[in-house]
């Protein structure tokens, strides 16, 4: 399995803070890794890293093999907090914007229907529903037809049904052999989807390995309990 | 360049479906222009005068307020967020967005523009001028625009500091007062904001010379916008959560300390101070002496030696706002010219100026050279007094008219004022009010000739 994203040595301060302490990790051609941790642990600074939002401090990224940000960014799918669109933009406006940042989009219509879109396709943004929101943000991130997808907490405030057709989304980018990094919160989510996890606290990586390692190595029967520790520890 | 398209139409196509920036965007600026031609209904052209100001208000809002209300909108919500991790160098959002303002600017002025020729205001004399300038004007102001979207952090700050900018420059900055009719404080002011040089620029494309007389109002918008850019630039934030550096503020209002400073020492600063509504005095105000000179019984009764008791020195100056005369060798802005053809061509048809009494054909005829100084009808009222005054040397016999004009300045509150409500022959409006102000122009007026015939006053 070739490493799609290799993190080595990465740093990141904000003033007084050291947000990311020198982390490292690899992430796999059809690999979901996770990264999970408490608030504030460096999750989502170190994402926004690789897709080029932060400069890291130190240390060194690289996507497909491709150090530059903007040369990686092409071939990047990402889903983030804190994101969101123009009230009045619908969905295939989107769509059609998003598409002419890349050099081989993918259709239109097969993303609307991919993701459920249809029917909604020509609503204003701010009159879709969270779920719906979600499955644009879904389908813009695969608008680019990446190789790697960058998904910070995508499942966040969805409810149960929606949270099962984004998690399936998600295991349907590992089908098609796109390496997947995922930051959550959701033991349950992390255990069902991920191949491998780091757990993440103060900015440096406290535990890697898949789900059944990580609980097979501590006193915990599960997830929760091991994440519990592990961040309680460091 | 496909995704610059992209983004700049999309941009046009949402800002049409938003009521507030229509309403902010088109609306306001044509409230503005109605306001503009209400409050100058009375000008011999409408609008045509103020076309730099109506202009510059449209220009200078979507800068205040449409520019940073959108892009600190979008920041808040993340959209920029979203936009920065696709593959395209992010100068092409920034590009676009300013883009497509510039176009909702454009279609504003075009707007505004349509509404004036509407209401009579003639088409612009310099089309590439006025959309140089326009350009300009816009960079400028755009770029300042720029500076208040990185500094604040939300919506409501916009519209806090645009209003802290905007008010300002409308009511001492020359933009929708005019510097004539402000204090002379106000007026040095007005030097240090770039509304100013903005309506200066506009004004002569549309309705002037054009812009080549124009060197400084040109290099003074550039060097603003340039300043307004960098500082733009240097305080750029694609999200809210980063705090931009606030010195970079110093660089652009710095610039417009530089360019109030250069204003004031090249002596741009022409001070104007706005007396054209005081009362003008009686004709003793303008005697050698104060005692009051003989009383004569006709105007038949005047001697030259009389002309020697007026204090000449004493009349408001040419130059000045009250009773201006043109100079010999002064060139009518073109705008104004087929206004002073149709008086020319009118005069000798002109019933009042036709009656049989001599005096009061005179009389009649300074009241046309009275009204547009008392309407402050600018230019105009300048040029009108040599119209008056060549027509009087030619109905009224060269011996009798220095006597007439004697009279009249000596009695300006005799005969009749009737002529005052007909002067819609010249495209001048009919005038409602007291007589009063009239007639003390008439007796100035009176004087004015009355030394440039006797040789007290260098002549025409």
């Amino acid at each position: 399995m070739s490493a799609a994203i290799v993190v080595q040595g990465l740093t990141r301060r904000y003033g007084a803070v050291m947000a990311v302490d020198g982390i490292s990790f690899a992430v796999g051609a059809g690999e979901i890794f996770g990264l999970l941790g408490p608030n504030g642990a460096g999750k989502t600074t170190t994402l926004e890293c690789i897709l080029g939002l932060g400069r890291p401090d130190a240390g060194r990224i690289t996507v497909c093999g491709v150090s530059d940000s903007r040369d990686a960014r092409a071939r990047i799918g990402a889903v983030l907090q804190a994101t969101g669109l123009q009230d009045k933009i619908t969905p295939r406006e989107a769509l059609d914007l998003f598409r002419s940042f890349y050099p081989k989009p993918v259709a239109t219509d097969a993303l609307i229907n991919r993701f459920g879109l249809r029917e909604k396709q020509h609503a204003a943004y701010d009159t879709l529903s969270g779920g719906q929101k979600q499955r644009l943000a879904l389908a813009l991130a695969f608008v680019g037809d990446p190789q790697v997808f960058v998904l910070d907490e995508p499942t966040a405030g969805l409810d149960p049904q929606m949270r099962r057709e984004v998690q399936d989304h998600i295991c349907a980018m590992k089908e098609a052999g796109r390496a997947v990094l995922l930051a959550t919160h959701d033991m349950d989510e992390a255990e069902r989807l991920c191949d491998r996890l780091a757990v993440i606290a103060g900015g440096r990586i406290v535990a890697t390995g898949t789900p059944k390692d990580l609980i097979a190595g501590s006193q915990g029967s599960r997830l929760e309990d091991v994440i519990l520790q592990l961040t309680a520890r460091s | 360049m496909t995704a610059l398209l992209h983004i700049t139409a999309l941009s046009l196509k949402l800002n049409f479906r938003n009521r507030m920036a229509i309403l902010y965007g088109y609306l306001f600026p044509l409230i503005f222009l109605v306001a503009f031609w209400a409050i100058y209904r009375n000008d011999p052209v409408p609008l045509a005068l103020h076309v730099g100001q109506f202009l510059t208000v449209t220009v200078l809002g979507g800068a205040c307020f449409g520019l940073p209300t959108t892009i600190v909108g979008e920041r808040e919500r993340g959209v920029w967020r979203r936009y920065v991790l696709a593959p395209v160098p992010r100068s092409t959002f920034v590009i676009s967005i300013l883009a497509a303002r510039y176009v909702l600017l454009i279609i504003a002025a075009l707007l505004q523009l349509a509404l004036g020729l509407a209401f009579g205001m003639p088409l612009p004399l310099h089309p590439f001028d006025l959309w140089l300038g326009f350009s300009l004007v816009a960079f400028a102001f755009m770029a300042m625009g720029m500076v208040i979207a990185m500094l604040v952090g939300n919506v409501p700050a916009v519209q806090a500091l645009g209003q802290c900018i905007f008010l300002p420059m409308l009511m001492i900055g020359g933009v929708a007062v005019q510097l004539e009719s402000l204090p002379a404080w106000a007026q040095h002011i007005a030097a240090f904001f770039p509304g100013r040089y903005a309506v200066d620029v506009l004004q002569a494309s549309a309705m002037g010379t054009g812009l080549t007389r124009l060197g400084f109002d040109f290099l003074a918008l550039g060097l603003i916008g340039l300043a307004g850019s960098i500082a733009a630039a240097g305080m750029f934030r694609w999200d809210r959560s980063f705090a931009p550096n606030k010195a970079w503020v110093a660089v652009a209002l710095g610039i417009w300390l530089v360019v109030g400073v250069l204003a004031e020492l090249q002596g741009r600063i022409t001070l104007q101070t706005a007396q054209d509504t005081q009362d003008v005095g009686t004709s003793r105000n303008y005697m050698a002496s104060k005692s009051a000179p003989a009383p004569e019984t006709s105007w038949r009764d005047v001697t030259d030696a009389d002309y020697d008791k007026i204090a000449f020195n004493h009349l408001p100056p040419d130059t000045g706002i009250i009773s201006p005369v043109s100079r010999a060798d002064e060139v009518p802005d073109p705008v104004i010219v087929p206004e002073l053809d149709r008086i020319r061509d009118a005069l000798p048809a002109w019933a009042p100026g036709n009656v049989a009494d001599p005096v009061q054909r005179t009389r009649n005829l300074l009241m046309l050279a009275a009204v547009p100084d008392i309407l402050q009808m600018e230019q105009v009222e300048r040029f009108v007094p040599r119209l008056v005054f060549a027509r009087l040397q030619a109905v009224i016999p060269p011996r009798d008219l220095p006597r007439i004009l004697y009279w009249i300045a000596m009695h300006p509150d005799d005969g009749d004022d009737a002529a005052i409500h007909q002067l819609q022959a010249f495209g001048l409006p009919d005038v409602t009010g007291p007589g009063k102000p009239a007639r003390g122009r008439i007796m100035l007026y009176a004087f004015k000739l009355l030394g440039r015939l006797t040789g007290h006053i260098p002549p025409l």
